[in-house]
């Protein structure tokens, strides 16, 4: 069936793996922008009369100076962890789920709920218990957003940054009323009943000789499980397959028989459940009760980590450890700097913007380069080119209103 | 146009010279060392095949590439052209092959749009003054409608219009009968004669021969980036011209294989749904039905809805007695129904994915290929796609290249090889080869009548008569979501013609 | 409830509409020039910091005295909230990076950029000292004497919720009778018809984002100062994303978006005024507050099919120049 003219064999091992060169671009995409970044935060540094090069080495030193201080950034890092990982589940399907805080904040009462009203359960079963409930409580919580995407096409964006303020208000009614705390003359802040012993979760710090104040606990394992998890379900299961053509092109999804709609809500579900872990390391390590100071904005940290790790299940645990050590350096800067420690948060800033741009700027050359290398001579169509020019990648994300995305 | 009206017309100084243009893009050349002339008041057509390089040295004239080398002379003086600016400046417009008009906006709007006559905008004024254009060189076109409820040879002319509205005294059609019926083509003449016989000087790239051959009064043939002849219409004939296009000895029609029809394997029954209204046609096993019409009549959403793309209003599709009217696009594939899209980037790959995770699209659910809980098995998907490469010669350096990378031939092969890999019943296929050199149709065309063989079913949906009439064992035409008649495949191009346009002909069978 | 009640809640919702509608013109700029614009809230949270900044120190320090002090406080939420604007501008049109993306980043940032300028500038890092100068609340004559207590409504209004009604004129000239907005509105439904008639694309977009981040500045200066009278982090409450839902409820109309805005602006005033109206007493107190909320998924839900957004927002434009 060849065609006349010269024969190129149809397949051609390359010289160099692919996924390592992928690997190296990626790797010097982010040091460009980590250097980028490191340059425009010394510039407000000195601005501010200080010295870079000390309040950045105060920064490092700080978070590793000892297994204490590494442990607190490994805390930070965890419930990061999960947050990254259920935006980056949605995002890969070409879905923006900003609605991760409301979700874990969701999973959280429903947390407390079966820790209190589950107490009958014996050993383990208890905890075990807990954490499905919350993965339970966030899947529903997504589920909403998914539902009104799928049947209504309004964009996630906007529904799921409304249901965080629901999500809000529904803690505050559940702390108020239903889980409000029955201890009688008791002087406290407004919070849960505290939950039986068996419903939390061991603090293996003592492990690594760390002490108790850094909540270190088996949901770092278990969070990096979670990314272990998302990466087999996005290189190797069907629905990650299925995921990214959604995400890539959901026209030709469609045509290929794949049902948009189906896709995108078990997306949201899967990241539903991450996303109510995320609230499991001060529920169940940390405070043991659900208190009315909660932590708070975990949710939308979540999502810059996802983008500081560029969606990739390995870069985003890469990426919340950085993370941490970045809060941690908010101690250093108030300690041995007169920086303002709000400095670091604009570093963050910083840090994402800068990777989020160099990110685009890499890929696009990438291909381009790619295209040079690897396309074939014919590739160059003259009808073709104007429209490649002008629709350019295939994208996920587009405006306010769309089906499938 | 003949030799004696064009010699007392055109003057013999050349108006334009296209001197060893080069241009080259990541990876190939373009434009390699083109020379083009053109005279005062004539219709030069410039053909080629699809990446001969017509569009690329008309956007360089135009200022929309700079060239890597060569030089453009005008009225016997070089210029620079850095932008469309320049270009207008200097009296060329051209007009593309994909129209760019703001849909929203007013016919007048789209004139004006960056030639207005200052920061308020004057509406009657300007409505006015394009009216008077129009009607000077007697377009028929409403200043006041809006461009989205426009016919295409309307909205062709409003980027004529444009054009003019500037002063250009060269004007550039990029394709400009792609999108016209055989009647909107021969207004498009008069109304191109006309601008002749007013002064204007006219580049009329096309790969429709017998159009060029009646239109043009000089053809320039572009081949792999550089000229291979100049010649006129009296000189030449559409054979010779193909194969100077090509390189090599054209067919224009293959060898049918014999018809043996089987059972209908395909039954639309009064369809409707967005633009269909009242659709019903037939497909036999072993039969290839071409649906011959311009495009915009319903093609794509008939296509569509049998694929379970589109929203079914009214009617019904079968296949093969079952009704699948209304079934998920996964039901209809596993009954036996292969599609390839129109837009082979809209329906058809995933750019962004690999070429092994292209092949498997559509038949990623297949026992095959993933199992229960939904885990791929990569190694078999990996060994379809070089199975699929391998049979169908397809071009790439190895599968886990982006389908992105691959030219637009290759993808249409690589799409082909996808869907005829499953066998078929029905095989429904949309404008194939859209887009795509000479080779490559040959080989899709080779194809898609190698199903017929096999004893399958084929629905043919080409806005190309050459295609339509080369493939088809029976004609329908499609005019405004109707099946408006039905030919067989040697009746005479006028009469699909008018079924195009919706004159119900009689049958003939 | 009487209607005097009514009246405040009015008066409330005149308020939220003034925040809502200025944000929502400023998106408006934005998408019909095609760019698509979550970080109006990050924006509006800029001109919170900075208003507030602003309003004390030319009132206070430079002793500009009323109505100038708080007049520039709003002018510098304007500029800074432009300022802001610019880092979206240059990511999504010059970088060409998703536009949710960056909108999201800018949100994130906004946050963190706000905390730093408080500390600098209050010296505390989540709020302000509380009665910041204000401008002086007028008082509409005639509509404020309707009996029943609705003229309540007409008291006591900032004067920049006049201005705000009185936008919806210059914008909606400067989109459709000027030949500025002919372009600007070419670019967001078809660049490449655009830039092939010579105009450059990227240059009315920029104006359109700087525009969309002055706007949503000038609309948290206001809520700043003349609402809260003081810098609290967390104010914003998701307006500048209520914001965007009136824009896609008003079908990018500036006349439409005012309708749009002032539903929502009511939905804002049920948990603070109308609470004890009898259709909501009976609910406990944090499900009212989720009533704007509710309102807002709904409006959108349901609308979804039937607006038409401009054709070629979110999608970044490949060709011509980055710049």
């Amino acid at each position: 069936m060849a065609t006349e003219g010269t024969a190129i064999p149809a397949v051609r091992r390359r010289a160099k793996p692919r996924w390592l060169e992928g690997f190296l671009v990626q790797g010097g995409a982010l040091i460009v922008a980590f250097l980028l970044s490191l340059l425009i935060g010394a510039i407000i540094i000195m601005l501010l009369g200080e010295s870079p090069l000390a309040v950045y080495s105060s920064i490092v030193t700080f978070a590793f100076r000892d297994a204490d201080s590494f442990g607190q950034v490994l805390t930070i890092a965890t419930p990061l962890i999960f947050s990254a990982l259920a935006v980056a589940v949605c995002f890969k399907g070409g879905l923006f789920n900003i609605g991760v805080e409301g979700q874990y904040l969701v999973g959280m009462v429903t947390a407390t709920w079966a820790a209190l009203k589950l107490d009958f359960l014996p050993g383990p079963l208890l905890v075990i218990a807990v954490l499905i409930f919350a993965m339970l409580g966030g899947m529903a919580f997504a589920g909403i957003a998914g539902a009104l995407k799928v049947k209504t096409g309004a964009h996630e964006v906007v529904t799921t940054i409304m249901l965080n303020g629901i999500a809000v208000s529904f803690l505050g009614w559940a702390l108020n009323g239903p889980l409000k705390f029955t201890e009688e003359g008791v002087a406290t802040d407004l919070r849960s009943d505290k939950f039986l012993d068996n419903a939390l979760i061991p603090n293996i710090g003592s492990w690594f000789g760390i002490r108790s104040s850094a909540d270190l606990s088996l949901l770092l394992p278990l969070a990096i499980v979670c990314a272990g998890l998302v990466w087999f379900l996005f290189k190797r299961m069907r629905l990650g397959y299925e995921a990214r053509a959604v995400g890539s092109s959901p026209g030709s999804a469609r045509a290929g028989g794949i049902s948009i709609g189906a896709v995108q809500m078990k997306l949201f579900l899967i990241s539903g459940a991450l996303a109510g872990l995320v609230g499991m390391q001060q529920l169940l390590v940390d405070k043991g009760a659900l208190v009315q100071n909660y932590e708070a904005q975990l949710g939308f940290t979540g999502i810059a980590v996802a983008f500081l790790g560029q969606n990739n299940p390995v870069g985003i645990v890469f990426a919340a450890i950085f993370w941490g050590v970045l809060s941690r350096g908010e101690t250093a800067l108030q300690i041995d700097t007169d920086v303002p420690r709000e400095f670091m948060i604009v570093l963050q800033g910083i840090f994402i913007m800068t990777v989020v741009i160099v990110y685009q700027v890499t890929r696009r050359w990438a291909a381009r380069r790619q295209l040079a290398r690897e396309g074939d001579v014919e590739r160059f169509d003259d009808s073709e080119a104007e429209i490649d020019e002008s629709r350019g990648e295939q994208a996920s994300g587009g405006g306010l209103i769309g089906g499938g995305g | 146009m003949n030799d004696a009206d064009e010699a007392g017309r055109a003057s013999a100084s050349p108006l334009v010279v296209l001197d060893g243009i080069t241009k080259r893009f990541p990876g190939v050349v373009a434009n390699d060392d083109v020379s083009l002339e053109l005279r005062a008041g004539e219709v030069h057509a410039l053909i080629g095949e699809n990446g001969a390089g017509k569009s690329t040295l008309m956007r360089v004239l135009y200022g929309m590439y700079p060239a890597d080398a060569g030089r453009i002379v005008l009225r016997g003086q070089e210029q620079r052209i850095a932008s469309p600016r320049d270009a207008i400046a200097n009296g060329i417009g051209m007009v593309h092959q994909h129209f760019v008009l703001v849909d929203p906006f007013t016919v007048t709007e789209n004139v004006i749009l960056g030639d207005e006559d200052g920061p308020i905008l004057d509406t009657e004024a300007a409505e006015a003054k394009v009216a008077d254009l129009a009607a000077s060189y007697g377009f028929t076109i409403d200043p006041g409608a809006t461009v989205e409820d426009l016919s295409v040879g309307e909205e062709q002319r409003v980027e004529i219009l444009k054009a003019l509205y500037r002063g250009v005294e060269i004007l550039i059609l990029d394709e400009p009968t792609a999108v016209l019926t055989p009647a909107e083509t021969q207004d498009l003449f008069e109304n191109l004669r006309r601008l002749i016989a007013d002064g204007k000087s006219i580049v009329f790239i096309s790969h429709k021969l017998d159009e060029v051959l009646e239109i043009a009064d000089r053809i320039t043939v572009l081949r792999r980036g550089a000229v291979v002849g100049e010649t006129t219409p009296d000189r030449t004939d559409k054979r010779q011209l193909a194969e100077m296009m090509v390189g090599r000895p054209v067919l224009f029609r293959l060898d049918k294989p014999e018809s043996h029809l089987g059972d209908t394997v395909l039954r639309v029954d009064d369809l409707r749904g967005g633009r269909l209204k009242g659709l019903s046609l037939e497909v036999r096993a072993g039969e290839i039905v071409g649906v011959a019409g311009v495009e915009g009549n319903g093609q794509r959403e008939l296509a569509e809805a049998i694929m379970g793309l589109g929203t079914i209003e009214g009617g019904s599709v079968s296949l093969g007695g079952s009704d699948l009217s209304g079934e998920s696009t996964q039901e209809i594939r596993n009954a036996g129904v292969a599609f390839i899209p129109e837009d082979r980037h809209e329906q058809g790959l995933v750019l962004n994915m690999t070429l092994w995770e292209n092949a498997v699209l559509g038949r990623h659910d297949d026992d095959d290929f993933s199992g229960v809980g939904g885990f791929l098995f990569i190694k078999r998907i990996k060994e379809l796609a070089s199975r699929l490469v391998e049979r169908f010669d397809v071009r790439a350096r190895s599968i886990d290249v982006t389908a992105g990378t691959l030219s637009g031939g290759n993808q249409q092969k690589l799409i082909l090889a996808r869907e005829l890999e499953t066998a078929p019943k029905l095989l429904v296929a949309a404008q194939p080869t859209r887009g795509l050199d000479v080779g490559a149709i040959e080989f899709v065309w080779r194809q898609i009548l190698e199903q017929k063989a096999e004893g399958r079913g084929v629905l043919l949906i080409s806005a190309e008569l050459d295609e339509i009439y080369a493939l088809s064992d029976r004609i329908v035409t499609l005019y405004e979501g109707r099946i408006t008649g039905e030919f067989a495949p040697d009746a005479p191009a006028d009469e699909v013609g008018r079924g195009m346009l919706g004159d119900v002909a009689a049958v003939e069978s | 409830m009487d209607l005097g009640d009514l009246g405040a809640a009015i008066a409330i919702a005149f308020t939220y509409f003034t925040i809502i509608y200025i944000t929502g013109l400023g998106g408006l700029y934005s998408e019909r020039s095609g760019i698509v614009n979550i970080g109006l809230e990050g924006m509006m949270i800029i001109g919170t910091v900075t208003g507030s900044w602003g309003t004390g120190f030319f009132t206070n320090d430079l002793g500009w005295g009323q109505p100038w002090g708080p007049l520039m406080g709003l002018l510098v939420g304007f500029i800074a909230g432009g300022l802001f604007a610019l880092i979206h501008a240059v990511a999504t049109i010059t970088f060409r990076v998703d536009q949710i993306v960056s909108g999201v980043v800018i949100n994130l940032v906004a946050i963190g950029l706000a905390r730093f300028l408080s500390q600098l500038f209050f010296d505390q890092a989540t709020q302000s000292a509380p009665g910041q100068p204000k401008l002086s609340p007028i008082t509409i004559p005639g509509l404020s004497s309707l009996p029943w207590g609705l003229g309540s409504a007409f008291e006591q209004l900032s004067p920049m919720v006049i201005v705000a009604f009185l936008l919806v004129i210059p914008v909606w000239y400067s989109l459709n009778r000027m030949r500025w907005g002919l372009r600007l509105r070419s670019c967001g439904e078809n660049p490449e018809a655009t830039r092939s008639l010579g105009v450059r694309v990227a240059e009315y977009r920029y104006q359109g984002v700087l525009l969309s981040g002055a706007l949503a500045g000038l609309a948290g200066a206001f809520l700043a100062i003349e609402v809260s009278e003081f810098w609290r982090e967390g104010q914003t409450q998701g307006l500048g994303f209520i914001a965007l839902a009136a824009l896609i409820l008003s079908n990018w109309n500036p006349i439409r978006l005012m309708g749009a805005a002032f539903l929502f602006g009511f939905a804002q005033a049920i948990p603070l005024r109308l609470d004890d109206f009898f259709l909501f007493s009976w609910a406990p107190p944090q499900v009212i507050r989720m009533i704007p909320y509710v309102v807002t998924i709904v409006a959108i839900a349901g609308f979804v099919g039937k607006v038409r957004p401009p054709a070629a927002a979110g999608r970044a434009y490949e060709g011509g120049s980055a710049l």
